[in-house]
């Protein structure tokens, strides 16, 4: 893959994310709480994650599907985002050496 | 925005150092693994800074890059942050634009929830965003570097790990996303959504029908879940 190609890509992201950063921080004045838009996106998060999570378990296979549920379970007991990361990945692990 | 509430905010955010260090690190090292140059890592960190967008980028990750679906993804996962700055509008909506937008560059979810708590005791202060803000970008940034720098090469745990930690950033999220019982029907919907996406259409566009339909369903609510 061309570098610039990379490069450009990284710049087009990086700035939809600033856009995102900021967009709602200047469009503020003229958004309605109540609206349609504002409860649609205050109500997308958790929809998209539980989406891409089953997409990312799907292709990750049964080791995939393990590892998440570990990091999930360590997460919600814990509250500590890289002690879930940790298990996850190492269940993960554990999982493919033994040919799941 | 004060030099104290600047202070205040960056002693407070310290610990992200290692933290964000650590997640940083992982990021690096499954960058790495996918074959990607140090110095485009590093910027994808800086310039994206966002483990969510660069978790789903990530996995869509192909030949040729799909630029259009990529973007929508930053979007639709991103939304929160709409939300976010349309609040923080809220609390410093008298400061100039000049010194509120670069701020934003490094919004972050902590850095948010950090302020809000801070203005709740101490009144609004942008200076403690802007403080809170730095170590968990120098955290995130630096420790993708340090994948580059640390005698690591490709091998099955990295690989696995290229395959696996988008999902599981993500999974890590999903409790602080659980409301009540009522966010169960609109997540099934989206799990069966996405499962059907992902089998008959095409994977990269799972998540945002998946996620679209789960919404729709949380929509039908009278109240939020």
């Amino acid at each position: 893959m061309h570098d610039l190609t990379v490069l450009g890509v990284i710049c087009i992201l990086g700035v939809t994310c600033y856009v995102m950063r900021a967009g709602g921080y200047v469009l503020a004045a003229s958004m309605r709480d109540d609206g349609i838009a504002a409860r649609f996106l205050r109500l997308a998060p958790g929809n998209l994650f539980i989406a891409f999570i089953v997409g990312g378990c799907l292709s990750g296979g049964l080791a995939g599907f393990v590892g998440t549920l570990v990091a999930l379970v360590t997460m919600a007991i814990t509250a500590r985002e890289w002690a879930a990361l940790g298990a996850g990945f190492g269940a993960a692990l554990a999982a493919s050496a033994i040919g799941l | 925005m004060t030099a104290a509430g600047f202070r205040r905010g960056l002693v407070a955010a310290l610990p992200f150092l290692l933290s964000n260090g650590a997640a940083g690190l992982v990021m690096g090292l499954t960058y790495k693994g996918l074959g990607l140059g140090a110095e485009h890592a590093i910027l994808f960190s800086l310039l994206v800074y966002s483990a969510t967008a660069q978790a789903i980028t990530l996995s869509m990750w192909a030949h040729p890059l799909p630029v259009v679906a990529m973007v929508v993804a930053c979007i639709a996962t991103n939304s929160r942050y709409l939300l976010m700055g349309a609040h923080l509008r809220q609390l410093f909506g008298g400061l100039a634009p000049r010194k509120m937008l670069p701020t934003l560059f490094l919004l972050a979810d902590a850095s948010w929830l950090m302020t809000n708590s801070d203005a709740d005791r101490n009144g609004p202060d942008a200076g403690y965003l802007l403080g809170s803000s730095i170590p968990m970008a120098i955290g995130w940034v630096g420790g993708t570097a340090l994948a580059y720098a640390a005698p690591l090469t490709a091998n099955e745990p990295l690989r696995l790990a290229a395959a696996l930690l988008p999902t599981m950033f993500i999974a890590t999220l999903l409790p602080s996303q659980w409301k009540n019982v009522r966010s169960l029907w609109p997540w099934l919907t989206s799990a069966v959504a996405a499962l059907l996406v992902a089998r008959f259409v095409d994977p990269s566009w799972s998540m945002l029908i998946g996620g679209g339909c789960g919404t729709l369903v949380s929509m039908m609510e009278p109240k939020d879940a």
